[in-house]
């Protein structure tokens, strides 16, 4: 242990520098905005209640609120009145800091609605894969037929293409078909994964034949070996590939960005935190952060329950 | 089996039985052939096409223009600026994301099970949506609130202030970062290896698990007695097939940088383009700006660069690499 200080000393320096902007996304999305401008306030900031400016502006009180007060406020003049409905809304539009910022990352954009986008993208485009890729995969591990080498030498070729490469052709062809700005826009270039094809083929290798010959004796046919025999026990290699799929594609930017063009309703969580950032002044640092740490949660926290399975599938998933 | 003569059985059976298998193959492949060709193989001829072309998504007809799209990609200045800023990236990102997912691979690897909370840390990067984490770094830099500035400036009046950056920095202001053409595309380059380096690590550390212990030991035997020597002649080439494997996949990765790019110079990729890098320029001359002839041409140059690249790694991978 004394031996390896040295060692602990230059990892924790690595530690600092790997977590500093995590440190620093949650930590703005704790604090007010005074705070971030100043650098003020520690991890938590010192969540003072603090008073929305928008939702003031927004209730400014007119002519008829003050007509409307003028009973409560008996023998008082306009003004003082005025003062005294302001001093209300403030005091109604008042928060803390960590209150405002999580309550305007969700109510200022849908945040909500880009997150289910991102469930249902990222669980479609799995599934769809796994039903295009898996009899595939037993077709070229088990089955003989004419040209089955010339099928596999095609998948073999087709993991050189790197699909965000031929993003442009892509684009076009869904663009002729009027599929932009469409969940289909987002799923279809994904449906074929000529990876968990290789993948599942090398892993049914290894299945033995005897086990399929004893299901074809029980009358099965080959499709319902694929999904009764095959598919449970590739459950972990599977459970590798759903790790590696759905880490990319919820992660996945450039994608969505190309074929989803201002129709909020199909933002990707990426995308919405985009848009944030588009619009965002100085003030809304804040929300921005906070949105952003909704974004990177799920993975992260996933990622920490079950980090053996995580690095497992994503080291072999990454065996291109 | 039935108890029939197996040959016989074979005999008959056999021609019918391969008619069956070949149907139901083709059958279950089918589907997954279909996509293939239509999602990869299609485009990748439709962009071969096109690069040829001034087609543009809208206009009815097109004109052939021959080799003039490839000819401005390697003529005019702002594509050598692509050419300059993709090349930069890899070519820095790649070495020192390997090298640090290496060293830190063998530390965390001597450590035992207390290194694994180092694995955990470093791997943290990798999960993180990228968009999420370029937007906290461009906090992190930004010139008046940033973290990065503000550290910076508490070395003021220290003897840091021996060191030119750090008197320079006290006396005129600290860099804006992101908004200098001469460090932008180092800061990406830096995102970039912050974000990648966890990964290499990982493929490093399941390569050492399949490092026998007893290899050592004849090392030992054999007079290797340093820690270095032993890495030499044991360690790096048993990781051979591994390395190989993370610096193609590096590589592949570092070509198609994207998110950090747009996140942070969303109109027209850094500071004087100094960060205009390859998967940016199909962007925006092919999507935005609707320039679909260049922007198939820009993709072509990139498909044979990453393809490139993978036969290289298939090629040492079946010599086996050894050094």
């Amino acid at each position: 242990m004394t031996r390896d200080w040295w060692k602990h000393m230059v990892l924790i320096l690595g530690t600092i520098i790997v977590l500093a902007p995590f440190y620093m996304m949650v930590s703005y999305s704790f604090k007010s905005p005074g705070e971030i401008d100043r650098g003020e306030g520690g991890f938590f900031g010192r969540q003072e209640m603090m008073i929305d400016p928008r939702c003031v502006a927004l209730r400014q009180p007119d002519r008829a609120d003050i007509e409307a007060a003028r009973a409560r406020f008996a023998g008082q003049d306009d003004a003082s009145v005025q003062a005294s409905l302001l001093a209300e809304t403030e005091a109604a539009c008042s928060m803390r800091p960590v209150v405002f910022n999580y309550s305007k990352a969700f109510t200022e954009a849908p945040l909500v609605r880009y997150l289910l986008n991102g469930v249902i993208v990222t669980v479609s485009i799995f599934l769809i894969q796994i039903v295009v890729a898996l009899p595939a995969a037993y077709a070229l591990a088990k089955l003989k037929f004419w040209g089955r080498d010339a099928v596999f030498g095609l998948v073999l070729f087709c993991l050189l293409i790197p699909v965000h490469a031929i993003a442009l052709p892509l684009y076009i062809g869904l663009a002729k078909l009027g599929l932009t700005n469409t969940y289909a826009a987002l799923v279809v270039p994904w449906t074929i994964s000529v990876f968990g094809i290789f993948l599942m083929r090398q892993f049914f290798m290894t299945v033995p034949d005897d086990l399929i010959d004893a299901a074809r004796m029980d009358g099965m046919s080959e499709l319902a070996i694929v999904w009764r025999v095959m598919l449970p026990t590739a459950i972990p290699a599977l459970l590798a590939f759903a790790i590696f799929s759905v880490v990319a594609h919820w992660n996945d930017y450039f994608w969505p960005r190309i074929v989803v063009t201002g129709n909020r309703d199909l933002f990707t969580p990426p995308l919405g935190l985009r848009e944030f950032k588009g619009d965002g002044d100085g003030s809304f640092f804040g929300p921005m952060m906070a949105t952003a740490t909704v974004i990177v949660t799920p993975l992260i926290v996933a990622f920490l329950l079950a980090q053996r399975r995580f690095i497992e599938g994503i080291t072999l998933s990454g065996m291109k | 089996m039935v108890a029939v003569d197996p040959s016989v059985a074979a005999d008959v059976t056999k021609p019918k039985a391969d008619n069956r298998q070949a149907r139901i193959g083709w059958g279950l492949a089918a589907p997954a052939l279909i996509l293939m060709v239509l999602i990869l193989l299609v485009p990748i001829i439709v962009a071969g096409v096109l690069s040829f072309t001034d087609y543009s998504l809208g206009n009815p007809g097109f004109d052939w223009v021959g080799l003039q799209n490839y000819e401005r990609l390697f003529t005019r200045s702002t594509y050598e600026k692509m050419f300059v800023a993709t090349f930069t990236y890899v070519v820095t990102v790649v070495p020192i994301s390997v090298g640090l997912g290496l060293g830190a691979a063998l530390l965390v690897h001597s450590l035992g099970r207390i290194g694994d909370i180092y694995k955990t840390i470093y791997f943290l990067p990798v999960m993180a949506t990228l968009l999420a984490m370029a937007i906290a770094w461009e906090f992190m830099l930004h010139p008046t609130i940033g973290m990065v500035n503000r550290t910076l400036e508490m070395s003021c009046g220290t003897w840091f202030e021996v060191i030119p950056f750090f008197a320079g920095g006290c006396a005129e202001g600290f860099p804006l970062w992101l908004g200098d053409r001469d460090y932008a595309i180092w800061v990406v380059c830096f995102i970039g290896i912050w974000q990648g380096f966890g990964f290499n690590m990982v493929l490093f550390l399941a390569g050492l698990t399949s490092v026998h212990r007893e290899l050592y030991h004849a090392a030992e035997m054999d007079g290797a007695r340093s820690g270095w020597e032993r890495f030499r002649l044991v360690t790096w080439p048993a990781l051979g097939p591994t390395t190989v494997f993370v610096v193609t996949i590096s590589c592949i990765r570092a070509f198609q940088v994207f998110d950090t790019i747009e996140a942070f110079w969303p109109q027209g990729g850094g500071p004087n383009k100094s960060a205009y890098v390859m998967m940016f320029a199909i962007f925006e001359k092919g999507i935005q700006q609707n320039l679909i002839g260049i922007g198939s041409a820009i993709t072509m140059l990139f498909l044979l660069f990453v393809m490139f690249l993978t036969l290289i790694q298939r090629w040492l991978v079946e010599r086996k690499v050894h050094y």
